[in-house]
């Protein structure tokens, strides 16, 4: 009598961002119609992308059980200095690309570095990276705005076949992710890991090498993250990227990521990130107060970290060991 | 052949031992300093002797003044961080609740309000007005303001407890929510713009001296204000008398064991009767009180109700002096000193920082690197404590 | 017969004491070996040093007559060694064929070749006859089905020497039985063996070779067939049961201060009814697995009951109860988890001892701490309990050895007055002159009047130690027993289900 139920409440919890989801497309469509058109909804997925592409990142993070705070510093510094090349070299977008992407693996190693080699918690590291990256960004900037060539509005604003570059960028990120995480040994060892670190290291994993290529792997798609954005305007102000890792470990959570680690799937950032986003915009659709509307978007994280501890529980409970097996008679009965 | 780590430990640590001389004595003096209560007191002393030199104005009466009065209202906001990562939690919530209380007592004590500024809020007409704040005028309006945030901080501190120690959600998350749902609130309430004309009872709250000093000539008739340096300022008293409160729970009461023994190991404090969901909703509880009695310090001190009072880098210099003061964020250690020192650091630090006309960014950055750098001593003190024992 | 492996003088010692003093002794290929002796003999040791986990301090190893040291757990396996830990190394989150090629997945293109891992899964599965996709997560599985994907992973990797920890600790003995079929599969496939297991009369059944090891010493290599499972018992503790025990103080009384009836809990428990009489020692024995742990933290409070009643000293006990208002109620329990549970293993002896009983060393609406009298009851209980420290007030608990250990988690429920103590595996880990003093501190707690119930799989010192003896199988009592004890009765209580 009790199996039953449960695994109706186990449906229902899995079942219930998609129901979410499904939920905030009727209520903001029936306010306001406009909200469902075609337009709209690509406008969504478009704005999206950018905590998507992060948020994809977070995922791997996430997977071992680790933490990254810095992602919002490294949207900001990687771009910068990718700018400041572009700038000095006089060379186009995609060296550009290349060298945000290059320095935003670099900053993903000096994470990797503190927390594996020094083994300081990934909280305490990428928090101070987080001051530390973006202190290195208005030191070089002298806190003044950065104005990228037309060059980079122009590569921001293409489009393939009507699809607009961020929402095609985003794509081909989560495709090359969903390929690493499970075409690859190295994808299954980052859910071997974020499973039991010590039964990793026993079956012969290196866990320490693991735990650094997340961490590079966050801070690369962060720097993309930040430099399709800043395709998207031109330039760079000195808060750009301020407080996003939060919006970005709460995509990463919302579609299914746990911060226990194990649990996530490429798919979990893009459908945390494209609802939050969905909220944003329907919010600004129905007109809600400006100042409330980071309100109901706490409420949705929180509804979502309340199901994944749910399920976190759920999920230990089940692994506990049974003793009567089901079906199995007791040996006191007939 | 490789050797296992609990080997090479023994040979270090019999090495060690082992050394005689200048050397030997250098080590254990440097050990004990390290594993020393008053590690950070040393350091921050150190540290300002130092820069003395090179910055002759920090010794001005008037910035160790300043550096005073920074001190005291962080201070109690950290002292409640401090209890909060002994039972390896974190609260992310603070600045929110600094924010909100300081937006609601505003609103409720303001004696007086214009049109122009608060017209669009929300409680424009229903808790403040022309004449100022529901409270305003009533007798003992200041005290009950000052009840009204306390009541806020309780609030929002059972929430933060409710749903980490009953539904066991991540302290984290769960604070980061409340983080971001009551500043928007804070906000929302006045739209974002700040609440003056706050009485002058509480306003000395934040500034009033109770004891001056005037280091000038004596025979002056008349004594400019800014030649008199605060000795005793209520921010102190108030403070103190916290952390002097806080000091006994935590090291001579039953609650402050529980409190060490949940951090410990919540599994064997469960088994052996602590009540562990009480201790954690009351730990969240008391942080965020010490945030309201800093938002009152710092609502005062600014003579204003803010709603973005507790925002941008407040959480850092709150996390980042309680760490470097010693508490770990595994949880299980922490002491009230510590704290002091960890805070009195910080603000030294930070002024320091300023007088050398850095820029708040660059500033940001020496924190972000003595965070860290704070996290690699905590664990160096470890290995030193482990070796110890061996 | 060839040697498949050959041990010489292999030794190890942690902080200069030997956990295994040198040993020497050579496996014969296709052999089943079984390997035998008390915790703390040195067993998972030796394993470990022939898994690669551990390092030996001295000696050598030939495997495949070419000499053999691994460094790691990885290395044991590319030589052709498969370890099987108690606690298994899966992945609930990968499917049963990633973690059977989680060392080494194929590739095609440059990707991971899944097909080729759902072919080569199926294969091994077929071939021990478990009949679940190589799709399914591993967290999805009962613990037997675990248990055999852990062997397909031996099979897949080709291992030419298995090693089996404890492998039945979780298994129902259905799940048991087909365990003994792979083991039966893989002997019939040439394969070397090593079992080590608590359980004698499998070890009896399933080995050609026996082993027994007593105090870091292999004091025995026995012919299966020629040994009885009491000489096993007498080479594995080496003296005389009677003078491993303190002769009892404790007489039992009329007057019963702990009783349970009906306790049940669906899928854990059924129907379990005990009494404990004053100055009583009522032993539960059970095989791992058997619900005994279960129990106890249930009596605790710990975990929810669905039926049932409680009683300590004729007062029930609310079900929905907190573990505080149950210590109140006089209960008190020492878990099987020293370290996890027991104790705050960084903070120092006198924190530890008064943790449950803080409440009465303060005074005043803040319950402020009298310091000098807890520091006075915490050097009281060490000098009492005879705890080796020097310092009680400072010295963490981490640095004291298992046995000084367990007397502090014991010394603090003292300290709160039990009438009920619960014991559950409290000699695990500690040496045998520890055993000897913690048997009479429990002897002299219940001639103070107290109830104890005593849980442990080692039935010898529930027959030196208790009164009567409870025996648990599958989550139900199905036996006790009154003095004279006889181990053949008591096992094959344990095994009721399997019997039948």
């Amino acid at each position: 009598m009790n199996g039953a139920r449960q695994t109706l409440t186990d449906r229902i919890i899995r079942a219930a961002v998609p129901l979410i989801f499904l939920a905030v497309l009727l209520v903001f469509g029936a306010m306001e119609p406009g909200y469902l058109s075609a337009g709209n909804l690509t406008n969504i997925v478009k704005q999206a992308a950018f905590i998507g592409i992060a948020a994809v990142g977070m995922v791997f993070v996430l997977l071992t059980a680790g933490i990254d705070l810095s992602v919002g510093s490294v949207m900001y510094l990687a771009p910068l200095l990718a700018g400041f090349f572009m700038r000095e070299t006089g060379l186009g977008v995609f060296p550009g690309l290349l060298v945000a992407i290059l320095a935003g693996m670099a900053m993903g190693a000096i994470n990797g570095f503190f927390i594996v080699r020094l083994k300081i918690i990934p909280f305490i590291v990428t928090l101070s990276t987080l001051f530390f990256f973006r202190g290195a960004g208005t030191f070089m900037t002298s806190s003044r705005q950065f104005d990228f060539s037309r060059d980079m509005l122009d590569f921001g604003l293409t489009s393939l076949a009507g699809i607009p570059l961020p929402i095609i960028v985003l794509a081909i990120v989560a495709a090359a992710a969903h390929v690493v995480l499970t075409r690859t040994t190295f994808g299954r060892q980052v859910y071997a890991v974020g499973a039991d670190a010590e039964a990793a290291r026993k079956a012969g994993i290196n866990v320490g090498s693991v735990r650094f290529r997340v961490y590079v792997i966050s801070s690369a798609c962060a720097a993309l993250a930040g430099f399709v954005l800043i395709s998207q305007i031109g330039r760079l102000d000195q808060a750009f990227g301020e407080g996003r890792e939060f919006d970005v470990i709460a995509a990463a959570v919302l579609g299914g990521a746990s911060l226990f680690g194990g649990i996530g799937t490429v798919w979990s950032a893009i459908v945390g990130a494209t609802l939050i986003q969905a909220v944003k915009t329907g919010l600004v659709f129905s007109g809600i107060n400006l100042y409330l509307q980071p309100m109901l978007q706490g409420l949705v994280i929180f509804v979502a970290v309340l199901l994944d501890t749910l399920r976190s529980g759920r999920l230990a409970e089940r692994m506990r060991r049974t003793i009567r097996a089901a079906g199995e008679p007791g040996p006191g009965r007939k | 052949m490789k050797s296992v780590s609990i080997d090479s430990d023994i040979v270090r640590a019999e090495e060690s031992s082992g050394r005689r001389g200048l050397r030997g004595s250098l080590a254990r003096l440097a050990s004990r300093l390290l594993l020393s209560d008053y590690f950070v007191f040393y350091l921050t002393v150190a540290y300002f002797i130092l820069l003395l030199p090179f910055l002759p104005t920090l010794s001005n009466p008037a910035n160790l003044s300043n550096i005073l009065s920074n001190t005291w209202p962080l201070l109690v906001v950290a002292i409640g961080q401090t209890f909060v990562l002994t039972i390896a939690g974190i609260d992310l919530s603070q600045g929110s609740v600094v924010g909100l209380s300081s937006t609601v007592g505003g609103i409720l004590i303001a004696t007086a309000a214009t049109d122009t500024v608060l017209g669009n809020a929300p409680v424009w007409g229903l808790l403040i007005g022309e004449g100022g704040g529901a409270l305003a005028g009533l007798p003992g309006s200041i005290y009950l303001g000052i009840a009204a945030m306390l009541m806020i901080g309780i609030l929002i501190g059972s929430i933060n407890g409710a749903a980490i120690a009953y539904l066991k959600m991540p302290p984290f998350m769960v604070t980061l929510v409340s983080m971001i749902v009551f500043s928007a609130l804070a906000i929302y309430l006045t739209q974002s713009e700040n609440v003056s004309n706050l009485p002058d009872g509480f306003v000395a709250l934040g500034k009033g001296d109770i004891v001056s000093v005037y280091l000038g000539a004596k025979e002056t008739a008349n004594i400019p204000r800014r030649q008199i340096y605060s000795l005793v300022t209520y921010p102190m008293v108030i403070a103190i008398v916290t952390a002097l409160a806080a000091h006994v729970l935590l090291s001579f009461t039953v609650f402050g064991r529980y409190v060490y023994a949940v951090g410990r190991n919540r599994d064997a404090a469960e088994i052996s009767g602590v009540p562990v969901k009480r201790v954690i909703m009351l730990v969240f509880v008391i942080s965020a009180v010490c945030a309201t009695i800093g938002s009152i310090l710092y609502s005062a001190r600014l003579e204003a109700g803010r709603p973005t009072l507790g925002e941008g880098n407040f959480l850092l210099d709150v996390i980042g002096a309680t760490v470097i003061g010693g508490t770990s964020l595994f949880g299980g250690k922490g002491k009230i000193i510590w704290t002091f020192f960890g805070v009195l650091f910080f603000v030294l630090l930070s002024n320091s920082l300023n007088l050398m006309n850095l820029s708040s960014f660059h500033i940001d950055m020496v924190k972000g690197a003595v965070i860290l750098a704070a996290a690699l001593l905590d664990v160096a003190r470890t290995r030193l404590m482990q070796g110890r024992l061996a | 017969m060839s040697a498949i492996l050959e041990i010489d003088r292999i030794e190890k010692s942690f902080f200069g004491i030997h956990a295994l003093k040198p040993v020497t002794f050579n496996v014969e290929r296709g052999a089943v070996i079984g390997l035998i002796g008390e915790n703390g003999a040195g067993k998972s040791t030796l394993m470990n040093i022939i898994g690669g986990v551990v390092s030996p301090s001295g000696g050598s190893m030939r495997f495949k007559g070419e000499p053999y040291s691994p460094r790691s757990a990885a290395d044991a396996a590319r030589a052709g060694i498969a370890f099987i830990h108690q606690e298994l190394n899966l992945f609930g989150n990968l499917s049963v064929g990633e973690n059977i090629f989680v060392d080494g997945y194929p590739k095609r293109y440059g990707l991971i070749d899944r097909a080729a891992i759902t072919r080569r899964t199926r294969e091994i599965l077929g071939i021990l006859s478990l009949d679940i996709s190589p799709g399914t997560p591993v967290g999805t599985l009962s613990p037997g089905e675990r248990q055999l994907v852990e062997i397909a992973k031996a099979l897949h990797l080709d291992a030419e020497l298995v090693i089996f920890d404890e492998p039945t600790t979780s298994l129902t003995p259905r799940e048991t039985a087909r365990l003994f079929e792979a083991i039966d599969l893989l002997r019939s496939q040439g394969k070397t063996i090593i079992y080590i297991s608590h359980i004698l009369a499998d070890v009896a059944r399933l080995s050609d070779t026996i082993l027994v090891l007593r105090d870091g010493t292999l004091v025995a290599t026995r012919q299966a067939d020629r040994i009885s499972i009491p000489d096993m018992i007498s080479l594995m503790i080496g003296r005389n049961l009677e003078a491993l025990f303190p002769s009892r103080l404790s007489v039992p009384g009329e007057e019963i201060v702990f009783r349970i009836r009906g306790i049940s809990k669906a899928g854990i428990l059924e129907n379990v009814s005990l009494e404990v009489r004053r100055g009583e020692i009522l032993g539960l024995f059970g095989l791992m697995g058997s619900g005994r742990t279960e129990l106890a933290r249930m009596i605790f409070g710990l975990d929810r009951v669905s039926r049932g009643e409680i009683e300590v000293d004729g007062q029930p006990i609310d079900l929905s109860s907190s573990v505080r208002s149950r210590i109140r109620s006089g209960l008190a329990f020492v878990t099987e988890n020293r370290r996890s549970e027991g104790l705050f293993m960084e903070a120092p002896i006198a924190d530890n001892v008064s943790i449950v009983s803080l409440g009465r060393y303060a005074s005043g609406p803040l319950k402020l701490l009298d310091e000098e009298r807890v520091s006075e009851v915490a050097s009281r209980i060490c000098q009492d309990l005879r705890i080796k420290a020097a310092d009680a007030d400072r010295q963490p608990v981490k640095s004291l050895s298992g046995g000084n250990q367990q007397k502090v988690v014991i010394g603090k429920w003292l300290l709160s007055s039990p009438k009920l103590l619960i014991l559950d595996e409290p000699t695990r880990g500690v040496d045998v002159g520890a055993k000897y003093e913690i048997y009479s501190l429990v002897d002299r707690v219940a001639a103070e009047g107290n109830g104890i119930l005593f849980i442990s799989s080692e039935i010898e010192e529930l027959m030196g130690m208790c009164d009567r003896i409870a025996v648990m199988s599958q989550g139900e009592i199905t036996a006790t027993f009154a003095k004279p004890f006889t181990d053949e009765a008591i096992l094959k209580a344990a095994f009721r289900e399997q019997a039948a």
